[in-house]
């Protein structure tokens, strides 16, 4: 037998922010199918509250800190962005005047955005709509739920229909996280 | 043995569900083979050179019979009859068909067991003591902190998609056989000067292509502190943890790349925003858990035995299977019995579908129904009466498994090598043949003593060469098999990484080296030295001259 190189090529690393805007005609809010009309423009060095198009848009978070009051004066809902790679603390003091954060996710196996939803809803009380978007499918929404996620846009060609059954499929689990508060021992304690 | 409630019942069978429906959703072309991938790793599934590999848990290596059993039916009706143990305590499967794996799922729920977390870049098995509860050197049984630990990290939310697969054992004797310095997070459970229990934890020890030895984080951590510690830990690595490159990934570089004191703090911030909430565990919660590992009904009786003692001085294979393959009992009258996976000829950690079922049967007549898996890819009896150890001794003779060969050349650790794995840059378990042709002399064996042997077929190091007291590892050069060699390597409590001998062996002149190896130290040793003593006092250069002399 020879050595297997072939298969030892490297992986490329995916980036941790969105390259492209992205938008969806569906989305699943509270485990109801909507539609959905808002675009999440991705970031770019000269991107300014001018540019952005007049219709719902979420935006990148160094855009609100930059020109957060422009945004608000848009009118529109708002929506903020954090990517993988950046922190929800850095919105800690202005979730009040935030309608929404999504989380962009550039792939599905980057799991630093469920660290983000958690802290978002346990550690900064947001009780707005986290919605999840980029490369988020059936399979991803059970956890992302249990952190804090509360809607979701799925890639095109995602079966909504199908991905409704995965908000359904443990009954039981065994840590606290943002859907409820209680620890396996602790509710065993309760029944000895 | 801790037994599922109606929780963890419902846990598992919504588990063996999802994943059915999860292959049945790829079957019918709706989850592709890439999106499909993550979630097969998660239940244990990997795609190997010529099939599918499954791999099932054993949490902290704890077997019942019935668990055994049922491990000896998926070797037979799934697989080509044998199942491979594993350095994590765990079992592997080399051949399951990818639509028999939910029924598979199915069955191990029946009896209590899973694959959930046996790979995939999320919190995997906990590993333990194969000694747990009846070692003479244990503080503190490890079990009911390792069961808890599992409880609180089984499909755990946040920690799902981590950057790297993350890895906990604990270890509760003063004689460390779990490792700890060499996992991610590293619990030596131990009591403050004031009679409390906690741990010592270690963090960002790990082998693989950068093989650290774990740092102390914090010297004592109060038990009912130990989920939410562990819940900081990795909300820090899982946000800050390297995920551009893959080999970098592990908690180990970020721990090196921050350096300790500053990891630290880190993970105390965290910790302070939920130190004292719902993760807090109470005294209860450690007095229910350890309530599912009580002491057998040991009977009261004195230690030696006559017929026992008559047997040793008659049978000498008899004799040398007592001395190598059992250890010394907490409980007098009583010895643990270790069960060699290492028969000669056979891939090291393989057992055939009978020989987990005559294990089933054993230790139902003769161990309480128990069975420990080991690290070292062995099986464990833990608690065996001195009178039955020549019956016991008959009955795994009858089934192969009782090679007096525990803690020598030939009780050596290997990974599957270029036979399974589709990342080996050599064979490994051709190489352990070879190895094991040189030493068929037991007593030669027996007078070179306790040598681990550990080999890996790539620089992943499923095999741990880096902690063998001889270490071999496989690389390929162009395109040929050769050997690295290291000596002194150690993974208990007195971790040490071993030190290279110099360039890369032949792979038909690597037995030969292992028998220059052991000639020094056979020619240099002093008093009791084992191999590591003699090797810490006199140094590689001795062994370097005497294999590479041959080979010039
Ligand atoms: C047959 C297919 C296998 C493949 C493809 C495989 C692959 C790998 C890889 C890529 C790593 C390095 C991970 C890292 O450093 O992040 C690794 C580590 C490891 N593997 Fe395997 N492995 C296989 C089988 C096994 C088997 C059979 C065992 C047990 C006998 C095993 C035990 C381990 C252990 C204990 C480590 C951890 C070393 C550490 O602490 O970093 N692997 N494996
Ligand atoms: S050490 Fe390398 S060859 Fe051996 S099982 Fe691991 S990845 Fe495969």
């Amino acid at each position: 037998m020879t050595a297997n190189r072939n298969l030892k090529a490297r992986p490329k690393a995916t980036p941790d922010r969105i390259q492209n805007n992205i938008q969806s005609e569906k989305a699943i809010v509270d485990r109801a199918i909507v539609d959905s009309a808002i675009q999440h423009v991705a970031e770019t060095d000269a991107l300014s509250v001018a540019d952005l198009p007049s219709s719902a848009v979420s935006v990148p978070l160094n855009l609100w800190l930059d020109e957060r009051d422009a945004v608000i004066a848009r009118g529109q809902p708002v929506a903020v962005q954090i990517a993988a790679d950046e922190s929800p603390e850095d919105l800690a003091d202005q979730l009040d005047s935030i309608d929404m954060v999504v989380l962009p996710f550039v792939s599905h196996v980057d799991g630093r955005s469920y660290s983000h939803a958690y802290k978002l809803r346990t550690r900064f009380g947001f009780k707005g709509e986290i919605r999840a978007v980029g490369d988020v499918k059936f399979d991803q929404l059970g956890f992302l739920t249990r952190v804090g996620c509360n809607a979701f846009e799925l890639p095109d060609g995602e079966n909504l229909e199908t991905a409704l059954r995965a908000f359904d499929e443990f009954s039981e689990v065994y840590q606290p996280s943002a859907d409820q508060g209680r620890l396996i021992f602790s509710r065993r304690r309760a029944v000895h | 043995m801790y037994q599922y409630d109606s929780i963890d019942k419902t846990i598992v069978n919504e588990r063996v569900a999802q994943f059915r429906d999860q292959v049945q959703r790829h079957l019918a072309g709706e989850l592709s083979a890439a999106d499909l991938q993550p979630l097969r790793l998660r239940n244990g599934l990997y795609m190997q050179i010529h099939a599918h590999m499954l791999r099932v848990s054993i949490p902290y290596g704890m077997l019942n019979s019935a668990q055994m059993r049922t491990l000896a039916h998926i070797a037979r009706k799934y697989d080509k009859g044998y199942g491979h143990f594993t350095t994590r305590q765990n079992i592997q499967y080399n051949w399951p068909e990818l639509a028999d794996v939910p029924d598979i799922l199915a069955d191990l729920a029946e009896v209590e067991m899973h694959a959930i977390q046996t790979s995939g870049n999320c919190i995997r098995n906990i590993s333990s003591d194969q000694y747990a509860g009846v070692a003479p050197d244990e503080i503190i049984d490890p079990r009911p902190y390792c069961e808890i630990i599992r409880q609180w990290s089984t499909l755990h939310p946040e920690f799902y998609w981590l950057p790297r697969k993350f890895k906990i054992a604990v270890t509760g004797a003063t004689n460390d056989r779990a490792a700890v310095q060499f996992h991610d997070i590293g619990l030596e459970v131990i009591k403050n000067a004031e009679q409390e229990i906690g741990f010592r934890v270690y963090v960002g020890g790990g082998l693989g292509r950068t093989p650290v030895i774990g740092k102390v984080i914090k010297e004592f951590l109060p038990r009912e502190d130990i989920l939410s510690y562990c819940e900081a830990i990795l909300r820090v690595y899982n946000l800050h943890g390297r995920r551009d490159n893959k080999y970098k990934a592990r908690i180990k570089i970020l721990v090196n790349a921050l350096g300790i004191d500053e990891f630290r703090t880190q993970v105390e911030e965290e910790w302070a925003h939920f130190k004292d909430q719902e993760l807090k565990l109470h005294e209860v919660d450690f007095d229910t858990m350890q309530a599912f590992f009580p002491l057998p009904d040991y009977e009261v009786l004195d230690d030696g035995d006559a017929r026992l003692e008559k047997w040793r001085s008659l049978d000498t294979r008899f004799n040398a299977w007592y001395e190598h393959n059992t250890s010394a009992h907490k409980h007098a009258g009583y010895r643990i019995v270790n069960v060699s996976l290492k028969e000669h000829g056979v891939a090291p950690g393989d057992a055939t579908d009978k020989q987990m079922d005559a294990m089933a049967d054993i230790a139902d007549q003769y161990a309480f129904g128990e069975i420990r898996t080991t690290h070292e890819q062995n099986l464990v009896l833990a608690d065996v009466r001195q009178q039955d150890l020549l019956d016991v001794w008959k009955a795994l003779d009858a089934v192969g498994l009782a090679t007096p060969n525990i803690g020598s050349v030939n009780d050596m650790i290997c990974c599957p090598g270029l036979d399974f794995c589709s990342l080996a840059n050599a064979s490994s378990i051709s190489i352990a043949k070879q190895i094991n042709e040189k030493f068929t002399d037991f007593q030669e064996l027996y007078d070179i003593g306790e040598v681990k042997l550990k080999m890996s077929g790539c620089m992943n190091a499923c095999g741990h060469h880096h902690v063998g007291h001889i270490g071999i590892l496989g690389v390929d050069k162009k395109g040929e098999e050769w050997y690295q060699f290291t000596i002194g390597g150690d993974a208990s409590n007195h971790a040490e990484l071993g030190t290279r001998l110099g360039p890369a062996i032949a792979k038909d002149k690597v037995g030969d080296a292992v028998v220059d190896i052991l000639t020094v130290y056979r020619q240099q040793r002093q008093d009791d030295e084992r191999l590591l003593d003699t090797f810490r006092r006199v140094g590689v250069e001795p062994f370097k001259d005497q294999v590479y002399a041959e080979q010039a």
